[in-house]
C-alpha cells in the first residue's frame, strides 16, 4: 500500500491531509458538539419575542450593545453569569455585537423591567443622566411584524429542529413547552395574548389602546424580547 | 591545505567582520551594555560553531566509505544498512515516547490553561480580599459602601438623588409616598418585606374597628396622607383602628407579621433586593447577584437616607 501511495502523489497528499486533519477532528468536534448543545434553561423564542428580536436587529441595537458576558469578575459583577455557547443555541443570527457603546444586554431581563424599558425608550437621558442613547419614539407607533416572526418559527422548527411544542428542560428540573401556532391567524392571537401581559405593566395609553384593539406596537414586542434575555 | 578549510576561514572572517562593522555602526556600538555584549558573543559563537560543523560533515561526506550489510528492502533503489540504532538516539526516542504518554494522560489535562479556571481563581481572590477588608465593617463605612453600591446598581432607576426620577421609581428619601400606600390598600401587597410574612389583604378585608365597616375611600386618602407625612396629622385614629393591628401603633411593624411602614430597616431592604417588589409604580427586579454584605450596606444607606 505504501509503495502504491509513493507512486501516486495526489492520493498521498490526500492521505497526509486526513492524517493531519484527524488531530483537529479529535480536538475540535467533540468539544464543539458538547458546547453548542442548548444549555438547560435555554428555551426557543416565542412569536412575540422573535418579532421583538427582529425589531432589535432592525434598529441595530447590536451596533452599540453586546450580548456576550466575558468571564471576568468585573463583568460578572455587573451583568451576571458569563455567557455559555449553548445559550445561543436558538439565536439565528447570534447578536454578540462587537462594541459596547452601551452596556451588555445578555441578561437584561434579570435586572430591568417592562416599565423601566418603556420610560427609557421614550427618553433615555431622563432615566440615565448623561446617556447618549437616542430616543426610540417610533417603536411606540410602528407595528411589529408577527407574520415574519411566525415564518421564522416555522422555518427553524422544520430545518433546525428547534423544539417548539416540545418539553424543554428548565433549571429547576421542570419542563417548559414553548408553543408555536398552527396557522398565521393563531400566531397573531397567541402574540396578542403575550402582548397583553407585557402591556399590563406599561403606562402609555396609546400603546394600551393599540393592543386592546388587536394591534401590537414594536415596543411591546421589543420589551417582550428584552425581558426574555436572562 | 584542503580547499574546504580555506573557505571556512574566509567565510568566518567575512561574517565576523560583518558582525563587527554592523555592531560598530549601531547605537551604543561595541561599548554597549552587558546584554549587547552577550548578544555579540552569541553571534560570534554561532558563526564559529556553524562553520566548524559544516566543515566536519562535508569532510565526512568526502572521505567516508559505506560499511555494513544492506537491508533487503529497497525504496526506488535507495538501500538502507542494517546498522544498529545508536544507543543515545534510542534512549532519546523511548524517553520521548514516555514523555508523550505522560503529557497525554496527565501533563496536559492537569496543567492545561482554562479561561474559566482563571476566572474562578480571580473571583476567589477578589472574594477573599473583599472579606478581609469589608466583611466586618459597620456604621459610616457601611453606609459609604451602600452608597457606592447604590450608585452602581440602583441609581439607574431610583436616580442619583434616590428621588425616583419624577415618579419612575420609588422615592427612597421617604419611607412611603401617599400613592404607594393607596395602591397597597386598594390592591393588597405581597412583597415579602420581612421574608416570610403573610400577604397584606386588599381593601375588601381591611376593617376599621371604630366604625365596624370596611375602610372607605375617604379614610384611605386620609390614612395614606397620615402615613406619608411620617405618622402625623389627621388620620391617626383610622390608622390605629385599621392598620395598627398588624403594623403596630407606631407603624414600626411586628416581627413575622408586618413590616415597618414608618421607617426603612436594613432587613426590609435586603428582602426587597432578594425578592424584587411589585407596587404602585411598577415592578422592581430582584438583585440577587449582590453579596450579603453589599445588600446589608444598601440597607444601611437607604435607612440612613430617610432619617
Amino acid at each position: 500500500m505504501f509503495h502504491w501511495l509513493e507512486k501516486h502523489p495526489f492520493f498521498f497528499a490526500v492521505g497526509v491531509f486526513v492524517a493531519i486533519a484527524f488531530a483537529g477532528l479529535v480536538e475540535i468536534v467533540p468539544n464543539f458538539a458538547e458546547a453548542s448543545r442548548p444549555v438547560i434553561g435555554t428555551t426557543p423564542y416565542s412569536t412575540l419575542e422573535l418579532a421583538g428580536r427582529q425589531v432589535y436587529i432592525k434598529n441595530s441595537c447590536n451596533a452599540c450593545h453586546s450580548q456576550l458576558i466575558r468571564p471576568f469578575k468585573s463583568e460578572t459583577d455587573r451583568y451576571g453569569h458569563y455567557s455559555l455557547s449553548g445559550e445561543y443555541a436558538y439565536d439565528r443570527p447570534f447578536l454578540w455585537g462587537s462594541k459596547r457603546t452601551g452596556p451588555d444586554l445578555m441578561r437584561v431581563g434579570n435586572y430591568r423591567t417592562t416599565d423601566w424599558h418603556e420610560n427609557h425608550m421614550k427618553d433615555p437621558a431622563a432615566i440615565v443622566p448623561g446617556s447618549i442613547m437616542p430616543a426610540y419614539k417610533w417603536l411606540f407607533t410602528n407595528e411589529a411584524d408577527i407574520d415574519t416572526a411566525f415564518a421564522e418559527q416555522l422555518t427553524v422548527s422544520q430545518f433546525f429542529s428547534v423544539p417548539y411544542n416540545k418539553p424543554v428542560p428548565m433549571k429547576d428540573g421542570s419542563n417548559k413547552i414553548v408553543e408555536m401556532a398552527g396557522s398565521v391567524a393563531e400566531a397573531h392571537a397567541m402574540a396578542l395574548e403575550e402582548a397583553q401581559v407585557v402591556v399590563a405593566d406599561m403606562k402609555d395609553q396609546d400603546v394600551k389602546d393599540a393592543v386592546a384593539s388587536g394591534k401590537i406596537p414594536e415596543i411591546v414586542a421589543l420589551i417582550a424580547y428584552l425581558n426574555s434575555l436572562k | 591545505m584542503n580547499k574546504l578549510y580555506l573557505w571556512g576561514i574566509i567565510i568566518t572572517a567575512a561574517m565576523l567582520g560583518f558582525t563587527y562593522v554592523s555592531v560598530g555602526m549601531s547605537k551604543g556600538g561595541l561599548n554597549g551594555d552587558i546584554v549587547n555584549m552577550l548578544a555579540v558573543a552569541g553571534a560570534v559563537a554561532l558563526v564559529i560553531i556553524t562553520v566548524f560543523v559544516v566543515i566536519k560533515y562535508v569532510r565526512q561526506m568526502q572521505t567516508d566509505t559505506a560499511q555494513g550489510e544492506l537491508a533487503e528492502e529497497s525504496w526506488d533503489n535507495i538501500g538502507e544498512y542494517k546498522n544498529p540504532v545508536p544507543f543515545g538516539w534510542a534512549v532519546m526516542f523511548l524517553g520521548t515516547m514516555v514523555w508523550g504518554m505522560w503529557y497525554f494522560i496527565a501533563g496536559y489535562p492537569v496543567n492545561a490553561y482554562s479561561q474559566i479556571g482563571e476566572y474562578n481563581e480571580d473571583v476567589a481572590k477578589h472574594d477573599a480580599k473583599f472579606n478581609a477588608e469589608y466583611a466586618s465593617i459597620t456604621g459610616d463605612r457601611l453606609v459609604e459602601m451602600g452608597e457606592s453600591v447604590f450608585l452602581a446598581e440602583c441609581k439607574v432607576c431610583h436616580g442619583l438623588a434616590a428621588d425616583g426620577i419624577d415618579g419612575k421609581a420609588a422615592n427612597l428619601n421617604v419611607r412611603l409616598e401617599a400613592k404607594t400606600i393607596k395602591y397597597a390598600i386598594n390592591h393588597g401587597s405581597n412583597n415579602h418585606l420581612l421574608g416570610s410574612e403573610m400577604a397584606m389583604p386588599d381593601r375588601n378585608a381591611l376593617f376599621n374597628a371604630a366604625t365596624g365597616a370596611l375602610i372607605s375611600d375617604e379614610e384611605i386618602d386620609t390614612v395614606s396622607d397620615y402615613v406619608a407625612n411620617g405618622m402625623s396629622g389627621a388620620g391617626k385614629e383610622i390608622f390605629e383602628n385599621t392598620c395598627a393591628s398588624c403594623h403596630g401603633m407606631d407603624g414600626k411593624g411586628m416581627d413575622y407579621v408586618a413590616p415597618s411602614i414608618a421607617t426603612f430597616t436594613p432587613t426590609l431592604v435586603t428582602n426587597v433586593l432578594n425578592h424584587g417588589k411589585k407596587g404602585a409604580i411598577g415592578t422592581m427586579p430582584a438583585f440577587k447577584r449582590l453579596n450579603a454584605k453589599q445588600k446589608e450596606a444598601v440597607g444601611a444607606y437607604i435607612t440612613n437616607l430617610s432619617k
